[in-house]
Formats: structure tokens, sequence, C-alpha cells
């Protein structure tokens, strides 16, 4: 069994995080990242956290459990640090760094069974966590490996298989009498380093951008949209004003609630407008309605008309449409989703958990987020052994090695993609050379 | 009636090597093959060796095998591949006189307490599923483990043109009554096809016109055993080609050629084409080599490689001899494709033992491999697991990080085979940890402790590997120095002194103008020097390996139910029942099969194990 580690608490920011770590030698680990070993175990020790360089990353609480006397029934340990997002991250690097594995929902579990930790009873609830978060590790893979993505990794796929095909052709039928090493190998793998490296770049980009739950505020000029925003948020972060047409840009900000952390964007109003600013304020929200998770519309007044253009806008999104500014008298008519006033606070309870309720299919901690992550480091892993293999091959250090990288960079981009997909590089170098006495 | 430990039918090179395996270990041990003078026959082009196959012979060599004795006994020329390339991925081959191999390997059979058996096999003994022996020229011979090594004899049919001739070699029966027996098991068979060119007299050719391709200087030796300590008379090799002319040829009469009339239904290998496949499906090339490759000392035939074919008599004589130096060339046997039964391996278990009857293993080309290298191992394993299981003792199974032999074997038990297996580089991932110069390290403990080498070859072993721990620690780790030479032949000086081993960690170094061992040193120096260039990466791949160890070698118990896992897809659950992996390491390889699947296995597993506890 490999060592795995994970969070045991939300991914969003609060007082304390807590990670767990289970497999064999992982103890051997709290020395390398505490600076001192512990003496007990199930005893709570303050110890700072240190990085790979000896850096400290926080102070924070750490035990540890001696196998087979622990849940998993393996050596683990857990450490208790301060809950923001920067830490967290951060801690996440050093267990990666000392080899251990973010583990799949259900490990502890399913570790715990087959160490006879948890009897016979349980086994089919613990069946029922890993198929089921299998089922939805499906589902959140095709999420995020829809369409064009998987093309693409795809795609480089295929492109290292070409490359390796000339490697290892070359290694394994050099007496053949076939040119496997054409001068134009090295320009393919070169192009195929910076293709990749372009495509990795971009999703990193996009990688903070698309793993947060984003709630879009839109509506006609002056309704209050940012004042709600605001009251949301608990302090002032949108520029706030009676003008009509105040915020004229897209204001991003984030918001944790019931453990899970939420993008509110706050737009400019929806009007004809001749203000080039602003104008360009609202071609920037109708285009984030693509990528918003829910739509909320706020009004300061009833108009079937208006209501129905909003609600042409959230296109199919989940779409929420409150009215504010309660505290001035209920509105004219009835059919908003939520009353509140900005002012006041009065309705924002129900308010919050309407909105809470949108993203209820992402309970299970973070896992799209996860995903994400985990893709980003294999793209860089994969890419770390693309660029090794072109520096060989330039410096002619050893064709096994570069076809060691490839082999190593291929495995990667499977891993993403998360089927293994079969080796056909035999056919293929059968198909596209003549070998054979 | 005469009872053996274990019986082995056939002399090829796997059962060669079984019996020597079964005999050196003390057992008593039966060969039965059609004709004592063929046994160790090779019956393809005579050498041994070349990538992933020379690996494998180390291996073989590492743990006492016949192999590589018999190669330095009768090579006429030796050759080492990849020398350009680093040292995993470079390959020794050797020519052989294809006649002294056959002497040398009968000479080896002979010093043993082998009991040498001249007969047709046409049935098994069986007694509720146990295998208990053989029916041979109508005699029952009984013994504890019964080895099948019957290569292509199982239904053997040869194919020239429209001639349809039974056997499995030229002038050799094949043997069908033993192949309806297994027929009437009904286990799930297939047919491979394969094919050899025509043999020539060297004295109708003309050599001067071809290019000549002499032997490796100072001559290396296959085994590193030093029993052979002088090599045969040493031959060179020529290269032919062929032209447009010889293409025409081929083209008009490939419809005559048997695979392509659709007399063959067996599926050939694709890295082993005919001449008259290379024409069709590589139009575009106008020209092909043919290593013209002696068949022995003082000896008047040569073996063409390259041009098999199983075109008619007539077409064949007239496409050689239109190649540049065989204008006149006397053929003195006529190039077949020749068809074979082959038993699916999948039903084999990694000691290769069958799933349908027990006490029976099969080694060989009767699993679909290809090769004498791949046959010969096969038989190693056979026979030393034969051996294992009389004696009780536990299997023993090479891991895919081990040798080329366990990835072999892995292959054919847990993938199955889609056209004749052969080795290659490439079919192991761990292919830096297996050099076909580290093979000792990796087996020779591992076979003394099996009783397959003598303590004296261990004992040497272990002070030689003592003597370079002592040479890596004293003069490479303490040597030091400020400058070095590099690729480019420039001088680099180093801000302060460096070990030598340090320095050798560096991509540019050029280790020959370092230091300048003598004697044992240099072999040490040269080995060290490999295996500080490789550390990153090996250090990688065994963390890997070491990862997932436990839970890879966790056994899966031969009851399990795929049907009955719930959350397994179908296509899962029907290719796990037919690989019928024997631990998770296996089953995590196929295809398709997730870590999720695992995980769900794993749990059904330890649910099995608990039912039977609270039972």
């Amino acid at each position: 069994m490999s060592v795995v580690f994970a969070l045991a608490t939300p991914p969003a920011k609060s007082a304390i995080c807590i990670f767990r770590v289970s497999g064999p030698g992982c103890l051997d680990a709290i020395k390398k990242i505490t600076g001192s070993g512990l003496k007990k175990a199930r005893t709570f020790y303050l110890r700072p956290f240190l990085d790979s360089h000896g850096g400290v990353v926080d102070r924070v609480g750490v035990v540890f459990f001696k196998g087979p006397e622990s849940y998993t029934g393996e050596d683990s340990f857990e450490v208790y640090a301060h809950g923001g997002l920067g830490v967290m991250s951060l801690i996440v690097d050093v267990f990666k760094g000392l080899g251990f594995d973010e583990a799949p929902p259900g490990e502890f579990t399913k570790r715990a069974f087959l160490n006879n930790k948890i009897s016979l009873n349980e086994a089919e609830a613990v069946v029922d966590v890993i198929d089921s978060s299998s089922r939805e590790g499906v589902y959140l893979s095709t999420k995020s490996l829809s369409g064009t993505f998987t093309d693409a990794v795809v795609d480089f796929s295929k492109r290292i298989d070409f490359l390796r095909v000339g490697v290892e052709g070359e290694i394994d039928f050099s007496d053949e009498g076939e040119d496997f090493l054409n001068s134009s190998l090295i320009g393919d793998l070169d192009k195929v380093v910076a293709d990749f490296s372009l495509f990795v770049d971009g999703c990193v980009g996009r990688k903070h951008y698309s793993t947060k739950n984003k709630i879009l505020f839109v509506g006609p000029v002056n309704s209050g949209k940012s004042s709600v925003f605001n009251r949301l948020l608990g302090f002032e972060r949108a520029l706030v004003s009676s003008v009509a047409g105040t915020t004229r840009d897209l204001v991003e900000s984030e918001m944790f609630y019931n453990n899970a952390s939420f993008s509110l964007l706050d737009s400019a109003g929806i009007r004809e407008t001749d203000d080039l600013i602003e104008s360009r304020g609202i071609d920037i929200a109708l285009s984030q309605v693509g990528d918003a998770d829910v739509v909320v519309g706020v009004f300061d007044s009833f108009d079937n008309g208006v209501l129905n253009k909003f609600l042409t806008l959230a296109r199919g999104k989940n779409y929420l449409s409150i009215f504010n500014k309660l505290d001035l008298g209920p509105p004219n008519q009835q059919g908003f989703d939520c009353l509140v006033s900005a002012k006041t606070g009065e309705g924002f309870g129900e308010l919050k958990n309407r909105l809470a309720a949108f993203f209820k299919v992402y309970d299970k901690g973070d896992y799209s987020f996860l995903v994400r992550d985990r893709h980003i480091s294999l793209f860089n892993s994969s890419l770390g052994c693309l660029k090794k293999a072109s520096s060989k091959i330039e410096k002619d250090e050893g064709l096994e090695l570069v076809a060691e990288d490839l082999r190593l960079a291929r495995g990667f981009l499977d891993e993403v993609v998360g089927i293994k997909s079969s080796d056909s590089l035999l056919g293929d170098i059968f198909s596209s050379f003549c070998i054979g006495k | 009636m005469d009872k053996f430990d274990v019986i082995v039918v056939g002399g090829g090179h796997a059962g060669v090597e079984a019996a020597y395996a079964v005999s050196r270990s003390g057992m008593s041990c039966a060969l039965i093959t059609f004709e004592k003078t063929k046994i160790g026959q090779m019956s393809c082009n005579p050498a041994i060796g070349g990538l992933g196959k020379s690996h494998i012979v180390r291996e073989i060599d590492s743990m006492g095998g016949v192999m590589p004795l018999a190669t330095d006994m009768s090579g006429i020329q030796y050759r080492t591949l990849n020398t350009r390339k680093g040292d995993a991925v470079q390959a020794l081959r050797v020519q052989c006189d294809r006649k002294l191999y056959k002497e040398a390997v009968q000479k080896i059979i002979e010093e043993t307490n082998i009991f040498v058996l001249e007969a047709e096999v046409t049935d098994l003994i069986v007694k509720d599923s146990f295998v208990k022996g053989v029916i041979a020229n109508d005699k029952e011979v009984l013994a504890k483990k019964t080895i099948l090594t019957t290569g292509t004899f199982l239904n053997g049919i040869m194919y020239t043109g429209s001639e349809v001739t039974k056997g499995g070699r030229v002038g050799d029966d094949s043997a069908i009554p033993l192949s309806k027996k297994l027929y009437d098991l009904k286990l799930p068979m297939g047919r491979l096809k394969t094919g050899t060119p025509a043999r020539i007299t060297m004295s109708s050719l003309n050599l001067s016109v071809m290019e000549e391709q002499p032997g490796e200087k100072p001559t290396p030796f296959m085994s590193l055993t030093n029993q052979a300590n002088k090599h045969q008379e040493q031959l060179s090799c020529y290269i032919a080609r062929t032209n447009k002319k010889t293409h025409k040829i081929i083209s008009e009469n490939t419809h005559l050629s048997a695979m392509y009339s659709g007399n063959i239904t067996g599926i050939g290998p694709r890295y082993c084409p005919s001449i008259e496949d290379k024409v069709f499906k590589f139009s575009s090339k106008d020209s092909h080599q043919i290593f013209i490759e002696p068949e022995g000392i003082g000896v008047d035939l040569i073996y063409p490689n390259g041009i098999s074919t199983s075109l008619p008599k007539q077409a064949q004589k007239d496409f050689i001899r239109s190649i540049q130096g065989m204008e006149d060339a006397e053929i003195t046997e006529y190039g077949y494709a020749v068809e074979y039964d082959f038993i699916d391996p999948r039903t084999n278990k990694k000691t290769l033992e069958t799933t349908f009857l027990k006490d029976f293993y099969l080694a060989g080309q009767i699993n679909g491999t290809t090769g004498y290298e791949e046959a010969a191992a096969q038989g190693l394993v056979a026979g030393i697991n034969a051996v294992l299981s009389i004696q009780k003792k536990d299997p023993f199974i090479l891991n895919r990080d081990e040798a080329y032999i366990g990835v072999l074997v892995d292959d054919l038990t847990t993938h199955g085979i889609t056209e004749p297996y052969r080795m290659f580089t490439s079919r192991a991932e761990h292919r830096l940890l297996l050099s076909q110069n580290n093979a000792e390290q990796r087996l020779l403990t591992k076979a003394y402790k099996l009783n397959l080498i003598k303590k004296e070859r261990h004992q040497k072993y272990l002070e030689k590997e003592e003597a370079y721990k002592n040479f890596v620690k004293n003069t490479l780790e303490k040597t030091k120095t400020k400058t070095f030479v590099n690729k480019k032949n420039n001088t680099v000086n180093l801000d302060e002194k460096r070990s030598i081993s340090s320095i050798l960690s560096r991509p540019d170094v050029d280790e020959n103008k370092l230091i300048k061992p003598q004697g044992e040193e240099k072999n040490f120096y040269k080995r060290a020097s490999i295996e500080i260039k490789y550390k990153g990466y090996i250090d990688k791949q065994l963390r890997e390996i070491n990862k997932n160890k436990k839970q890879n070698n966790k056994k899966i118990p031969h009851t399990i139910d795929y049907k009955n896992i719930s959350g397994l897809s179908n296509e899962v659950v029907e290719k796990l029942t037919r690989s019928k992996p024997e631990t998770i390491g296996s089953a995590a390889q196929i295809e398709g099969v997730t870590p999720a699947a695992i995980n769900l296995i794993l749990i059904n597993i330890k649910k099995l194990e608990l039912q039977k506890i609270n039972a």
C-alpha cells in the first residue's frame, strides 16, 4: 500500500483544517516535516510544518497513530493546520513532494476494512462508497474532461506515441536497415514540447477560474445588486452609490458559507447605454452568464417585461429572482423567489440557504477541485519528462533514457484521461516500418 | 512401467531446458522425443540472441541453463547490437553452427541422469483431472509431473505453394493423435503460422559482390560462466539485397503463395513477415536486406535470413536467382509456411501448470510463442516449478521488474497472445533495470537457493560482488579531482574537488578519460558508470515498484466470481474471467481495469475471507 493523504475538512476557508495521512512508512516523514520527531502516539504536539527547503509553512498540531492501533490499521498521522486555502495548498505540495498520493474517495475506509478494522456488515457500505465515488468521479471527470479538453489530451498522447514509434523502433530493430530516427524527429519532439507548454499554461490559468461555485448577480440599473452582494460578503466590496451605473466592471469576490466557497460576481446593471466603459461592463456580464452556475436577478420593482428579459438572459441556468429594498415596502406584486433588504439584512438567511441549495451536488467535498488540481500536476510531470527527452536527444545522451522519458510522459497523460490505453506501440512500429528477417 | 519424478515431452529448446532444470535439482526425469539425434535442433535460423533475447539467454545463464553453454560451444559469429546506445538495450547476437549447437546440447544432456526415450507420445494418462503420465509407443510411462513442449508439432501442416505436407519440420512427423487428445479436452486453442526461407549452397553464391559482416573482436561470450574458454573458428555473414526485378517476380506470383491463397488460417508474426508480405505491404521500398548466414564451419549451406516464403518452388527459385550474387543459387530445400496449434496461455498459471489438468505443464511454442530463447525460458520455468511442486515448496515466479522471463510469463498468462509472441525490449516497462549484463545480480542467488547452480559458482559471484563494492567505495568515492574531460574533448574545471562517482553522474563526462583502471577493475568501472548514469531513473522505478508491492502481490483466489462483484462493468468482468489473473498486480495491468475496479476486487476478496472465517 502506498502512503495516501486527504484533507478531512472541506476545502474552504475555516478556522482549522485537518489532513489525514496513512500508509506504511508515513511516520518517517514526520521528522522531515516537523523538524523533530514525536515521542508518544495519540498525543497532540505543536510543531512547525516545514516545506522541502525547511521554510515554515504554518504552526500545526500533529498526532500520530501506530498501526494497527489506528482507524485504517496502518501507521497514520493527522495534521491540524490553520484553515487558509494558501496553507492547504502548500501542505498538499509538501505531501506530494514526499511521494504521498492523494487518497481517492473511500480509500481510508477501504484500508480500514482490508486491515480488519471494520466488520463484514460494514463492508457493503464500503463498497457503496467506492462504487458511488467512482461514479461521481466519472461524472466529475467527464465534466472536467468534456469535449475539446479530452480531445486535446488524446491528441498529445498520439503525438508522443508517434515519437515513441521512432525511438523504440530504433532500439529494438536497429539492424533492420530502416531509418527510424530521421532528422525530423528532434524537430517533432521540440514542437510537441512547445505546444504542450502552451496547453499546460492555459490549463493553469483556467484552473482557479473554473473551480469555484459561481454566482452572478445581474439586474436592472440601480436595483441594488452591489448592495446585496456586499451584504452577502459582509463588507464593502463593490463600490455602492445611488447613482445609476456605479458598477462599471465585473467585481469578483469569494464567500464561504456552509463549508463551501462561492465566487460572487457583481455585474453592471443592464440598460441601453452610451457610456462606453459601462457598456463594456454589461458585455462582460452577459459573457459571464455562460460560466456562472447560478444567476441571481436583483430587482426593486415588479415589471413582467423586465423580469422575463432577465429570465431569458439566464439561458436555462439556475436562476433566482430576488426583490431588494424590502425596507421601503413590499413589492407591488408577488412572483419573486426571495424578498430581502440589503440595507437591514432582512431575508438574507433564506437567500444564503437557497443559494447553497443549488450546489448540493458538490456536497462531498470539493472533489471537482481535486480532479482538476491533479490534472495540472500530471501535466507538469508529463511536460518535465518531454523536456528531458528533448534535451537528451539533442545531446545524444542515451536513446534508452529518451525512450523512458517518453514512456513516462505518455503514462502521465493516460492518468489524466483515466483510461489505460492499450499499448499498440509494437503494432504501430510494424505497420509503419518494414521489420523482420 | 517406469515411474519418474518428471516427464518432459519434446526435445526442443523448451524440453531440453525443462529436463536439465529437473536433473540439476536431483530429481529423475524422462525426456521423450521422436528422434534422439534431433534433440536441441535449431529449426529456424541458426542464431541465438538479439534484442530482448540475449537478455533472456543471460538470465538462463544466471540460472545454470543449457542454452548459453551450447551457444558458446557452437558460436561462429558474435556481434553486439546497439553499441552506440546505453547498456540496458545492448544485446549480443550469436550465429551458431547448426550441427555443433545440437551436438553441444546432446552432450550436455548425456552427462546428466536424464533418461532419453525415443518414442511418440499418443496419449495422456489422466485420473480425476490429474495427469499421471503418458502413453509412449503404446506403453505407459508414469510420473508425478508431466511437461508438454511439443513446439510446432501439434497438428503441424507445412505449405509450399499449393503443396501441403503434414509435419512440424521438414522430414519430421506431426504429433496428430496427441493434438486430437488435447482437442477432446475442449481447451481454448488456436492456430498460428510461421515461415522459413529456402536453404542454399554457399558455393553457388558470389559472396564477393555482397557486403561482408565480420564478427566482433575481441569476441565476447554468451555465457558468463567461463565454461567455454575458447571460441570455434569465426566466420563472416554477408548482406545481399532484393531488387525491383525480384519484387516483380514475387508480385506476379503472390496469388500462388499458400498464405495468400486462403489455405492458411493461422495468424503469422508481424515482425517476421514473408517476403511476399514485405513486397505487398511496403511497395514503396524497392529493396530489402537479406542476411546470408553460414550454417556452420565447413558446411556448404547458408540460411538467407529475410526471405521466408511459401511461394511455389519455381517462383522461389526465380526470385532468389534475380538477386545480385545469387544468380546461380542452388536451392537444397525450399521455403515453406508451417501452421500449428497452440493452447491459449491464459489457461496456465504463472508456474506454467495448466488450470484444466493438474500436474501438467505447458512450455514453448505450444503456448503461442516463437523463438528458441522464449521457448527455453518457459522450459526452465516449468521445470523448476514442477520440481518445487513435488517438494511442496512455494512456486518460483519472477516479477516483471526482475527479469525478461518474468515479463514473458506474465504477458502470456495474463494477456494471452494475438500473434506468435516474441520478446522485445519495449515489452519490459522496467527495461532500464534489466540489462543483459546484470542478469547475475538479479538471479544468481535465487538460482543458488533453488539448487540450479553449484556452490562454487555462487561463492565466486559473492566474492566478485564484494570486490566491486570495495572498488566503488575505495576508488570511486575516495579518489577526487578538480578537472575532467567532457564528451566534446574539452577540459572542465570544477570549483572544488569532487569524487569520481559524483563526476560520473554528470551526463557530459567522458568516463573513458576520467580514470584508467586495469584488469578486473575495468569491468567494475564500466558497471559503476552505468549504474551511476541510470541511478535517477532506476530509483524512480524502484519507488514505483515498492509503492504497490504489497497490494500487487495479493493473491486472487481461484474461486472468485467477478460476475458477483457489483460495480464492475460487463467488459471488465469478461476480461478478468478470461485471464484469471493470479494477483492484484496482474489484474491491474489488464486493459480497462481501473483503480476503482481494483478496489472493488480487493474488498470482495476480503469479504470472501471474512465469510469463510464466520462460516
